[in-house]
Parts: C-alpha cells; structure tokens; sequence
C-alpha cells in the first residue's frame, strides 16, 4: 500500500513537474531566509550571516537536484528522453530507419505468422483434459490403402481386457450420414462412439449433456452430440437445437449435446452419435466380426505409465492376439499397431510442412537482421564523431549503450509492431492453407503467446544491434578525438564483421533458393504426370442415389432398382444439356481413390508364402464411364448393357492388376476373383468373374503416387456403389455444372449433392498443397534475395565511400577508371564466391529434409542447384555494379581535396 | 567540538516523524534546527540530504504539507504527521529500539568470559 502509494504519487511527480520546482525553490528560500534571520539575532553581521547559511546549505542546486530526484522517477525520465532523441535521430536518417523497419517487419512478420500456425497445430497442447496422456492407436498393414485400416471390436475388446498401461480407451467409428432438412439435405461425418467416449478422450460439453453408458447397446433412444465446428457452422450456434430430432437417412437422433471445441482426428467430423444408429454396428457381424475393422481408437495412458510401457504392453497382447486368431492376420501383411501420442498423431501430416516453413522464416529473419547488422554498422560509424563528443562530455560506455539500446529497440519494436499487421494477413492466409493439414487450423490466432514471441524477437534483435557496435571506451577519448570526424573507414574487425554477414546472407539465400527451386521444380514435374485421362474436360457429379448406412442388405437390395432407374433418367436428362458429348455413371470419379478395396485372387495362380496378396480399388462402370471419362481401353471390350444382374460375372481390370496378376499374359477372359474374410461383411461375391477388358492407369491415388491397382464391376451387376455422373463436354465442361445439378437435384431432391468438380479441378485439388509450399518458400526466397542484394550493394557502397580519399590517391598514381571499377567489383565478387561455396554445401545438406515433400526431382538436383546459383551470382554482380561504377566515377581531385 | 557524524540512511525518517509528533507541525528549517539541536550539533543536515527525506514521507502519506504563515510572518511550507505517520513512528520506534537493544547487547564487553 505504501510503497503503491509512493509510486503513484512519483507517477504523478513526472508529470507536474514546473509547478513543483517552483514551489520548491520558494521552499528553500525561505529555509535560506529563516536560516539568516536567525544567525542575525545571534548578532552576526548580515553578509557573514548569508555566507554561513549558505554553508551549511550544502548547494542549493544539488538539493533541488536531489529532491527532483525523489519527486518523479529519474529512469523512466532519462529513458522517455533517450526515447525523444532516438525518434529525432532517425527523423534525420529517414531512408536509413524506412530500411531497416521495413526489413525487419518483413523477418518479424514472416516469422510470427508461421509461428503461430506452428504453435497451433504442433506445440499447444490439447484442448482434452490432460490431452498428453492420449495416445493414438494405428493399426497398419502393407500395401497401398494399409496405412490405417483401424480395429475390430474383438481386438479393441483384447486390448481393453489385455493392457493395463492403458487406463481407458475410447473408440470410434467413422461414418457418413444424409442430414435431412426442409431446404437441402446434408452429407455429414458422423463418429459411432461408446458411451465412454468423451470421458476417456476428457471432453466436456458447451450444451446439454454428452453420451454416457447408458446410450450403449440396443434397445435405448438415438442421440447425437454436435462438434461445437458444426453447430456454430450449420446451425448458427443456435442453442435451442438441444434436445430437438434430427432427421437423417437412416432414422431420427435426438440432439443431446453441444462439445467444446475440440480437433477430431483422423477425419474431420461433424457430431457423435450413440452406435444404436447403426444396426450393423450392433450386429453380430460387427461386434463377432474380428477381420470386420471398423473403429478408431484413442486410449488414455493409465496415471504412471509411460507411452514406452505402453507400447511395449500393446505388442505383447497384440501378439497373443495373432497367435489365436490366425486366420485374422495374413502373415504377408506385416500387421502391426503403432502407439503414437495423440497430440503427435494430430500434428503428423503438418509436422514437416511446418517446420520448413518456420526454418525458412527464420532464415529470412536472419537475412534481415544482418542486413540491419549491417546498416547499423555503417549508420555507427558516421556516428562516431557524435559518441566521441558524448563521450568527452561524460557520458560513460553504459549510458552510450543504452542510448543506442534504446534507438534500436524503437527501430525493431517499429519493425515489431509492422511485422504483426504482415502477420495478421499472413496468419488469415496460412490458416485456410492448414486446413489441408491439420485438424487443429481452427485453433490458429494471434493470442498473447505469439505477440510475447514477436517482443522476445524484436528485443533480441535491439540486443544484438546495440552490443555490434563499437563504443569509444572510457579513456580511449583522446585517440578517438584525435582521429576525429575524419575516420570513417572502420576498424579491421568491424570490416570482417561486415563481410561475414554479407556471405552468411548470400549463404542463407541461396539455401533458401534452393529450397524453393525444388519445390517449383516439383511443381513442374507434377504438371508434367500424364493422369491417365485423354481430356480434361469432363464435369463429375457425385449423387449417391442408394444409401448402404444402415447395413441392412434386404432394404438395400430393394431400394436398388428404384436408384438405377433414377440414374438412367438423370443420365438421359443430362446428355440432352447442349455441348455434352457422353455421359457415364460409375462408383467413383476419375483421379479419385475408392473408398473400398479388396484382395484379389487370380484363377490358378497361387501367391508364394511370404507375398502379401494384392489388393485393388473396387469401382464400378456403366458401359459409357470409359469413354466419358476419357479412359483408354487397352485390351478387350467395354462392359456392354448386357452385363447386369443375372449374366456371367464380368470385370475389367486397370494396366497395373493386370500387371500384378497376369504378368507376362493376356488377361482377357482370365478368370479373378474378390477373396479375403471380410468379404462376408460385405454385399460383393466371392465369386469367380471373367476378365473382359484392360483399361490404362489413372492417378486415382493423387498425381504424386503410382495410380493404384483397380478392378472395376459393371455397375448394373452390383448394387448401385457409389453414383458419380462422369460428363464429357466438347469444350467447357465447368460450364455445365449448374445445369447438370439442376437436373439431379429435381430427380432426387432428398440427396445431398457436393463436390461437383472438372477433372481440371480434381488435378489441382491433389496439388494445391503442394503449390502453396512452393508458393511460399518461393517467396521467401524471394524476399531473401531482395534483402541479400540491398545488403551487398550496401556495404560495398559504403566500402566506396569510405574508401573515397584512398581511390583519389589511387587515380591521381595512375590507376584508370576500368582498373578502380575492377577492384570494387573483385572485392564483392570474393564476398559473392564464398557465399555462393557456403550456400551450395549448406543446401546440400539442407534439402534433404526436403524429401518427403519432393515429386520427381531429387533432394540435391544439380540442374536446379546450378540454376540458384547462376541466378544468385547474376544479382549479386548486379548488386556490386552499382558501387564500382560509383567508385570508378570519383573525381580524384574532388576526392583528395575533401580528405 | 564534537565529531561529525552523517544521517544514516531511515534514521532520518525516523527523526523528522519524532520531531513534527514532539512540536507539531513545522516548516523544513524548523526541522532541521530542532534535528541538530538535539543531536547537540553532531548531526548537520544539508538541503540536498532533508527535503528529499520530507518528500519521500510525503510521498509515503506520512506528512502532509501545506503553506502558511510562519511565527514571524513569512510565508513557509509546513509539513505535519498524519494518522498513517503516527501508525509509522509507532512501529519504526518500536523496531528502532529492538535493534539498539540487540546490537547493544551484542557489542557489550562481558566479563568473566565464556561463564556468563
């Protein structure tokens, strides 16, 4: 209280400064006064009374001094005044203070956004309770489609009876449900959890209530908890949808509960609903069913275990599991469970993205700060005749540091605060682009973590600017006065300094160029990918006419006919539209995975022990889907209208199956089949089938992977799978989306149509990320080289004008223009070279970390490594031109006289 | 003549909230006077070591000053204790006099050594 007290009161003394020191001068005069008065009634004579008082006054001046002191608070004043004099110093170097705020908001911006996506998606921690404690389940086998093919519930139910490390474990199955509404009806993910669910994953509503035991098993009311993302999306954030249905394609859900905000992994999803929803998920088939994997699993780590032990324990009942079961787990699949801390898991297909951008960033933050290094070390030397007179006057090497100090921080806090407002922008920018990556791009935002990080930065950077520079030191005064105004060369370390930060910029640069010459080159490369496809101008519209969501194989056989019906006239409405060339329908659209995909065998043909068996795509085709889509036929026919329920089972089957099976033969009318346990699950035959047909490959699996093995069905021989119309155009083909919705739309009003795309799109959809990291880096490179090229051009014209007098002296000995020209441009070619040397092994072994992120060109490509530096070395002799013409222009009489 | 001696540090405090306690209020001379008086001159206070002294207290809501007229009519800055500056004269007496007590016993010379 007290001292709260003083220190307000001092507050307010900064501020009412005039009417107090004239208050206390009249205070001590009157002291002074009184003081004579009395030594005059000892009988003093008046004058000897004065000086006596005034003795023991002790300097009037001194104790004004001291108690103005007490009254306000000496540092903050002494620093607002080297805060005042720093502001109108770099009001008289304008150019100097616009560079170097503009270089460092550059750096600090650049750096805070990525930041802040880094802190986001990878390091905060979750919002579960104790989210550390989570760990992630991943089940994995080899082979394409095998990275994750989740759990069954008797395995999830082994390892739940089986490890102790794990105290809880939740589980979860991804699903997808039509959302009925008056207006549209909605595609949305929903996750089937156990009633346990939340506890274990340590989530608490916003609204109402969350699943609990009770909601498990059959026989009890439907219920749904909204992710908070869907209910502020959908609904408004509406809070009276609590406790109202929802209609959805397979029943009516009471909606019980909004959750927290909360990243839902490794899909998104929109609500979680109890598993009596789904009869099948109840079914014998589903809950007996140990090759029927359908279910994430998320557990919590039990209080003193580690990950460690815990995945030591799962190994151990896992492989008990494979031991009894061992029709469950082919051999040749390698099946394997990864525990992985869920935060981790979360942060995986981020992780290396992130973290290159935050290298590049901070490469970029270097480059500007020695580029500012750089300026201050000049700026400090046509300053040094200012220092030097402080420094006679007294001020001592602390006081002269602080000034600079403080002259730095309001450079880089000016920097600082224009680098957050680049940041904001870039932040808006990189969230959408984290959305392709993380689950957790919702949770990006500038808070005071990040804004705490951007001071740290900036006050760093005052730092190391203020101890750079050279201080005259206390009794060095005379050899610096003598040297005076004249010496502007700069000591020898100075110099060296300056160099070295010129060939770590260029270093720097040409790694960060490197960097993004690879991923432009990726860029390229991926443009190149033959897709597969003769066209792209084909329009694909998903509409999935038959809903398999509940399982339940009589409804859906007799729901089947009615959807194929709805599909031929879609078709026939549809290839009316002017301009449309052919229309096809199969399950899935062109350069698009399945979602399911089997084991195949091939008639007579046995895998050898130790081969896992291959597996395809499953997709189906109506007899025009080929041709629509612009896919070859490579062998045999097409599928005609014959091939339907009832005829001889047909396939056709892509370049790589036939490859895979057949090598070496002709396929046609080989005879293959679907295989594997968890057929039985399914409504697909086992059945042999007759190869009739080879078409070409397609990228299904993305432009970047090796299009994967598909076998397709005739869709009129199957249930209707999927629904995608495949719409050829003779040109435009993104013209005709409205049209051809419209027409869907109108035959099946109750079906959720999204995704209407041109192959064009689809193509760039599978590359976008991709583009954005190259888009990126590429302008961070580009920033680097700007920055790096000031920076050389800067130091070398400084060099010029220091050097000014000493090239005089050269000319007027005989050396000519060309010959001056030439040594300017020497010294910043030896700079150049060396930083060009260092910048090539640094990205020799930079790059590499690169890899993953590469397509079609190797980490150390020597044509994109040539290119960097043949680009770098030609803006850096353009960069010291421009000096060395200065230098070659220099008058030596003007020079000399002016030394 | 006596030595010298210079105001240690929070004594000062300490004298100036006794006197203005012991005569009321008082303008700064006043003080001084009566600080070196009763020191019997072996305290001097220049103006540079009492006004920020007065200040600090001031500052602290110890004293509060005011201008008046003075006994023989000049106009003069009179400072007088406060109720919290009674409170603190309380308290730092009281502490002051623990301290003395302390550091005299354990500057005292004992006789009989180790026994006593």
């Amino acid at each position: 209280m007290r001292y709260l007290r003083a220190l307000l009161a001092r507050i307010a003394g900064v501020f009412t400064k005039n009417g107090a020191d004239d208050d206390l001068r009249e205070e001590l005069a009157a002291h002074l006064e009184m003081e004579i008065a009395e030594n005059v009634r000892r009988g003093m004579h008046p004058d000897a009374a004065r000086r006596k008082a005034m003795l023991s006054a002790g300097g009037l001046t001194q104790a004004a001094e001291a108690v103005r002191e007490q009254r306000g608070l000496p540092w903050i004043e002494s620093v607002v005044a080297d805060v005042r004099y720093a502001l109108r110093s770099l009001r008289h170097s304008r150019s100097f203070t616009a560079v170097v705020v503009l270089t460092l908001a550059l750096g600090i911006g650049a750096n805070t956004a990525i930041f802040t996506v880094v802190r986001a998606v990878l390091l905060k921690s979750l919002p579960h309770r104790d989210g550390d404690r989570l760990v992630y389940l991943r089940h994995s086998v080899d082979g394409p489609g095998g990275r994750n093919v989740l759990f069954s519930v008797p395995e999830v139910h082994d390892f739940r009876e089986g490890a102790k490390t794990l105290a809880g474990i939740a589980e979860y199955s991804p699903w997808q449900v039509t959302l009925q509404e008056k207006s549209a009806a909605v595609r949305i993910s929903v996750g089937l959890v156990t009633g346990n669910f939340f506890d274990v994953m340590g989530l608490s509503p916003v609204l109402g209530r969350l699943t609990r035991p009770s909601d498990d098993g059959p026989g009890v009311p439907a219920v749904m908890v909204l992710t908070h993302e869907f209910w502020i999306r959908h609904f408004g954030g509406d809070s009276s949808i609590v406790g109202k249905p929802l209609k959805l394609d397979v029943g009516s859900v009471t909606v019980i509960g909004v959750l927290q905000p909360a990243p839902t992994f490794p899909d998104r999803m929109d609500a979680m609903s109890n598993m009596v929803v789904s009869p099948h998920h109840l079914s014998a088939q589903m809950v007996q069913g140990r090759s029927h994997r359908m279910t994430e699993m998320v557990a919590r780590l039990a209080p003193q275990s580690s990950v460690e032990q815990a995945r030591t324990e799962v190994a151990a009942v896992y492989a008990r599991m494979q031991r009894d079961y061992k029709e469950a787990y082919d051999p040749a699949s390698h099946y394997r469970v990864a525990v992985v801390p869920f935060k981790e898991a979360i942060g995986e297909r981020a992780r290396l993205t992130l973290w290159m951008l935050m290298a590049a960033a901070a490469f970029v933050l270097i480059i500007s700060a020695a580029n500012v290094v750089n300026l201050t070390l000049m700026r400090g030397v046509r300053r040094e005749p200012e220092l030097v007179v402080r420094a006679a006057l007294g001020a001592g090497v602390a006081r002269l540091r602080r000034l600079l100090l403080v002259e730095n921080l309001v450079l880089t806090l000016a920097g600082a605060v224009l680098g957050v407002l680049i940041a904001i922008g870039g932040v808006r920018l990189l969230v959408s682009f984290a959305e392709r990556y993380s689950p957790r791009a919702n949770e990006i935002h500038l808070d005071v973590t990040t804004l705490g990080f951007t001071l740290a930065l900036s006050v760093a950077v005052a730092l190391l600017l203020s101890f750079v520079a050279t201080l005259p030191q206390e009794g060095g005064f005379a050899s610096w006065m003598a040297a005076g105004a004249r010496r502007v060369s700069g000591t020898v370390r100075r110099q060296r300094l300056q160099r070295g930060l010129v060939v770590a910029q260029i270093a720097v640069s040409v790694v960060l160029l490197a960097g993004a010459g690879l991923l432009t080159r990726t860029m390229i490369e991926l443009a190149d990918v033959n897709t597969g496809l003769r066209t792209e101008e084909v329009l694909t519209l998903p509409v999935q006419l038959l809903q398999f969501g509940d399982g339940d194989f009589k409804r859906i056989m007799a729901a089947d006919a009615g959807a194929k019906e709805g599909y031929d006239r879609m078709m026939g409405e549809v290839r009316a539209l002017p301009g449309v060339v052919a229309v096809g329908l199969g399950s899935t659209p062109p350069l698009r995975g399945s979602d399911i995909g089997f084991a195949v065998k091939a008639e007579g043909k046995t895998v050898a022990v130790g081969e896992p068996l291959p597996r395809a795509d499953m997709r189906t085709a109506d007899p025009n889907y080929f041709r629509a889509a612009g896919i070859p036929l490579l062998k045999g026919r097409a599928f005609a209208a014959t091939d339907r329920f009832g005829a001889g089972r047909v396939v056709i089957i892509n370049q790589t199956l036939a490859d895979k099976l057949f090598p070496g033969e002709d396929p046609i009318d080989k005879r293959v089949a679907w295989t594997g346990d968890v057929l039985r699950f399914t409504p697909f035959s086992p059945d042999w089938r007759t190869v009739v047909g080879v078409v070409g490959n397609t990228r299904d699996g993305g432009l970047d992977a090796e299009p994967p093995p598909a076998m397709f069905m005739p869709f009129a021989q199957e249930l209707a799978l999927g629904g995608v119309l495949v719409i050829r155009a003779d040109s435009n083909a993104a013209a005709l989306a409205t049209a051809a919705t419209r027409i869907a739309r109108r035959i099946a009003p109750t079906v959720p149509i999204e995704h209407v795309w041109t192959v064009a799109q689809i193509k760039d959809q599978s590359v976008a990320p991709r583009r954005l990291n190259a888009e990126l880096i590429s302008l961070f490179g580009s920033l680097a080289l700007i920055i790096a090229t000031v920076g050389i051009a800067g130091v070398l014209a400084f060099s010029v004008s220091a050097r000014t007098s000493e090239i005089g002296i050269r000319m007027s000995l005989g050396a000519d223009r060309g010959r001056v020209q030439r040594m300017i441009l020497g010294e910043g070619g030896v700079l150049l070279t060396i930083g060009l040397a260092l910048g090539v092994a640094g990205a020799y072994f930079a790059t590499g970390v690169l890899r993953g992120l590469l397509f079609g060109v190797a980490p150390r490509d020597p044509i994109t490594f040539v290119g960097v530096a043949v680009l770098m070395a030609a803006i850096g002799i353009i960069a010291c031109w421009i000096p060395a013409l200065r230098a070659a222009r220099i008058d030596p009489a003007v020079a000399m006289r002016a030394t | 003549m006596a030595e010298k001696l210079d105001v240690k540090q929070g004594t000062l405090a300490l004298m100036i909230l006794k006197t203005l306690d012991v005569l009321g209020p008082l303008h700064g001379y006043g003080v001084a006077r009566r600080i070196e008086e009763t020191s019997k001159n072996r305290l001097t206070l220049n103006y540079g070591t009492l006004y920020p002294a007065l200040l600090k207290l001031e500052q602290e809501g110890f004293i509060v000053a005011e201008w008046r007229q003075s006994e023989n009519n000049r106009r003069a800055k009179f400072y007088s204790l406060t109720a919290a500056g009674r409170k603190q004269l309380a308290r730092e007496t009281r502490e002051w006099n623990q301290t003395a007590d302390l550091i005299a016993a354990f500057l005292t010379p004992r006789r009989g050594g180790e026994t006593s």
